[in-house]
């Protein structure tokens, strides 16, 4: 309250005012100096929090980094996987890795009404294959698969190395599939039945050789074409050559729809494989003999042909197959046709060129709605019953044809032993309880016409009767 | 029946050239382009991706999909020596490309000169970010070596941007005591002192004077020190440019063997190209770099501080030089570091 002094002179304080006013003034002035100095205080340990905060922010901060450092630091260190795909190693950059996976195939085989044929029925432990598989400097690959399983003793399947230049340009040296036959060139975990069609009787299976290979368009073409030591119709190659002669091989398939709109289509493709070559020798014929492998076999794995002993391969060899195949959805389709072609001789100088033909048209149809594919049914489920979960399961069929030139007989073979045409028909049901293991099942039945006499030779037997036979399978493949 | 074959005939007809559209259709390519670049340029590229994707569908009919990578410069440099797929490399200096050049022998060492402007499309230069109301009242280099500034800054040895601004105090300290090195480096030593923290690249750098809260000053990249303020509330930073500061110019360049391979050349240089253009240097001049092509230049010219520029070849004598004496091991920047433990 401002008043002029002399009206505060007139002012009259009572006793007890003036009494608290002599004590309690040393005290004001002690709260004046207090709060002067409490101010400062405050301001000294506002800047200390915030030196504080600042170095709690730059220690959590550089945390942080040592972190994201040491985090880079992981991603230099070499990866060791092991999943569905097998177990792998991979270096920090990419650039080498080595893969070790398998394919375990036990199989039965029952035969009804066989005519009293010994030794066909049973278990069989029909593909035991450890795989390696690598790549060293970034674009070379390689890969090694010997088989300890069927019936013809171990043996080395594919042992190659696959420079990759492009995904369009690519080279392959070693031994591996012959690029032909459609359904032969399918993978062995990945095919619908436990046995090949008969038009795989017709085209070259493992051969020693270099390829030129490649995917154009992304996928939408692929082709392949090489030079190779030149096998037998069915025949595997061994490790070295047995003629002078080499054998051309290629393949082109096309999916120009691949990448369209119309999803119906974009399952579609088609092509065709072919070889062609000069052959003089037995070796490059089927199995002259008797036996169950190899040669012309049935769906049975037993021999419905072979060529009399007396007769080799003298000259040209050609084979062309057309082939194509459909996926939509749960559906697939897959047919070849296939002309082989082949000079022989017999040692009476009697010579011939025979055209043998044989065809098949496979569908399936996944019971459980996955998508049908050129390889295995991937399980939107893997089994697991307390899940309620039990894999997928398709169902497939087939019809195959094979045809013997008119010509072969009598004098390139015998008519006694050996069918002039085989027609099998095959229903089947897989289940794929996960991404490695399938149990399947199927029924073949074979007919023949054109043989069928009492000959001394083993093939007779088989072609007396129609051959019937029930497959199953357990397979581990990774 | 003649009507009905004639309509048969139509129908097979329209379904066969049906088809052969189809066929001519799929031949249309799908194309992946990798670049691999600096921290601070994901946004710019993001927009330039999708704006290039479909100038050369148009011009082909090639669908693209570029994927882009992103982190310091000296280790993008690495990682694509190291056998990363690099299609183009859009990196912070030259050399860095100079150095996957000479490593890899991915690409030819005379790159610079296949395209204009050494290879640098756009440009940038160094400026300082500080917190809104300028606390420390900075204006100028000589502000942050005073005691008590925290400067944020990467680190020289992973980030391209933290040699433009290393460079750039290095210049500004010769340029002032008369291109005394000694005092230079005396300079740029105490200036690195006040460095708490060192991230790897620029955008490291940003994340911790931004969003950590930490520092007083960013030494940073021009866009990237616009591009904060704009991210940010209105007030909450301040951009300072000094009064002079470095000629920033980021190359692009085809990594040859690595297109070559995958097919990819001609889109890769297409890519590169269209940089060049209006569309590309507009998008540029968006994203806060400095536009080359004058017409852009001149429209965007308000958006970029007025600040006297010196350039790495005046006063280092190129990359390769500036590399040699400040960043290899042993070098300046190593001795300071040595210096300030």
């Amino acid at each position: 309250m401002n008043l002029p002094l002399n009206e505060k002179r007139k002012v009259k304080l009572p006793p007890w005012a003036v009494a608290a006013a002599v004590i309690g003034s040393p005290w004001v002035s002690t709260f004046h100096l207090l709060a002067d100095g409490t101010t400062d205080t405050l301001e000294s340990l506002k800047q200390q929090i915030q030196q504080l905060d600042q170095k709690v922010r730059v220690l959590e901060r550089n945390r942080e980094l040592d972190n994201e450092a040491a985090d880079d630091k992981t991603n230099d260190v070499p990866k060791i996987t092991l999943d569905q795909k097998g177990f792998s190693f991979t270096s920090a950059d990419g650039n080498f890795s080595i893969s070790l996976k398998g394919i375990l195939q036990f199989d039965s085989r029952t035969f009804f009404k066989d005519g009293g044929i010994q030794g066909n029925d049973g278990f069989l432990l029909r593909r035991a294959r450890p795989i390696i598989a690598g790549t060293v400097l970034r674009d070379f690959d390689f890969l090694f698969v010997p088989d300890f399983g069927g019936t013809s003793g171990s043996a080395i399947q594919d042992a190659y190395l696959n420079y990759r230049f492009q995904p369009e340009l690519q080279f392959q040296f070693g031994k591996f599939k012959s690029p032909v036959g459609l359904e032969l060139l399918q993978s062995d975990p990945d095919t619908y039945f436990n046995e090949r069609a008969l038009p795989t009787d017709l085209v070259p299976n493992r051969d020693i050789g270099a390829e030129l290979h490649g995917d154009l368009f992304d996928g939408s073409a692929s082709y392949a074409a090489g030079v190779f030591n030149g096998q037998g119709d069915a025949r595997n190659s061994s490790n070295a050559d047995f003629e002078d002669d080499k054998e051309f091989a290629g393949r082109l398939f096309l999916r120009p729809l691949m990448k369209s709109n119309l999803s119906a289509l974009q399952g579609f493709g088609f092509g065709a494989g072919g070889s062609y070559g000069d052959s003089s020798t037995a070796n490059a014929l089927p199995a002259t003999t008797g036996g169950t492998t190899p040669g012309y076999v049935t769906d049975g794995q037993q021999q419905f042909f072979s060529y009399r002993n007396t007769v080799v391969a003298s000259g040209r060899h050609w084979r062309v197959s057309p082939q194509g195949s459909y996926y939509y959805g749960p559906f697939g389709l897959l047919g070849e046709y296939v002309i082989a072609a082949q000079q022989v001789q017999t040692n009476t100088l009697n010579t011939a060129a025979l055209k043998n033909t044989a065809w098949q048209i496979t569908g399936s149809w996944v019971l459980t709605g996955e998508d049908a594919s050129y390889k295995s049914v991937v399980p939107a489920h893997p089994f697991d019953p307390s899940a309620g979960h039990w894999g997928a399961v398709q169902l497939v069929a087939r019809y195959a044809r094979l045809d013997i030139d008119r010509d072969a007989f009598p004098s390139f073979a015998d008519p006694t032993a050996s069918a002039r045409s085989a027609s099998a028909w095959s229903v089947g049901l897989n289940w794929y309880l996960n991404r490695n293991v399938l149990v399947k099942t199927s029924f073949s039945r074979t007919t023949f016409s054109g043989g069928g006499g009492a000959g001394a030779t083993a093939p007779a037997i088989v072609i007396r009767q129609p051959e019937n036979v029930l497959f199953t399978r357990v397979q581990l493949a990774f | 029946m003649l009507m009905t074959n004639r309509g048969s005939a139509r129908y097979v007809l329209s379904m066969a050239a049906a088809l052969a559209l189809s066929l001519v259709g799929s031949l249309a390519k799908d194309i992946k382009l990798l670049n691999v670049s600096y921290d601070p340029t994901r946004e710019l590229y993001e927009e330039f991706n999708v704006a290039f994707t479909r100038y050369w569908k148009e011009k082909t009919s090639d669908a693209i999909t570029v994927q882009q990578s992103h982190g310091g410069s000296g280790k993008q440099a690495r990682a694509v020596i190291d056998g990363l797929a690099a299609d183009v490399v859009t990196l912070a200096l030259a050399y860095d490309i100079d150095a996957i050049a000479e490593k890899s022998k991915l690409l030819p060492t005379d790159w610079q000169k296949r395209l204009p402007n050494n290879s640098s499309p756009y440009t940038s230069t160094i400026v300082f970010l500080v917190r809104g109301g300028n606390p420390k009242g900075i204006k100028d280099w000589d502000d942050l070596v005073k005691p008590g500034v925290s400067v944020i800054t990467p680190n020289p040895k992973t980030s391209g941007g933290a040699r433009w601004n290393y460079l750039a105090a290095w210049g500004y300290a010769l340029k002032k005591n008369g291109n005394d090195e000694a005092k230079a480096k005396e300079f740029v030593q105490k200036l690195f002192k006040n460095v708490p923290v060192l991230d790897a690249g620029a955008r490291g750098a940003r994340t911790t004077f931004v969003q950590r809260g930490i520092g007083d000053v960013l030494i940073a990249w021009e866009n990237e020190a616009i591009m904060a303020i704009k991210e940010s509330s209105k007030g909450q930073f301040e951009l300072i440019a000094p009064s002079i500061s470095i000629l920033a110019e980021p190359p692009v360049t085809v990594v040859d063997k690595v297109a070559q391979k995958r097919g990819t050349e001609a889109t890769a240089k297409a890519y590169l190209a269209y940089l060049y253009s209006e569309t590309g240097q507009e998008i540029v001049a968006r994203h806060f770099y400095r536009p080359r092509l004058e017409s852009v230049v001149q429209k965007y010219a308000s958006q970029f501080a007025r600040v006297k520029l010196f350039t790495i070849d005046e006063l280092f004598g190129g990359w390769q030089k500036a590399q040699k004496a400040h960043f290899n091991d042993g070098g300046v920047f190593d001795q300071i570091s040595q210096a300030n433990r």
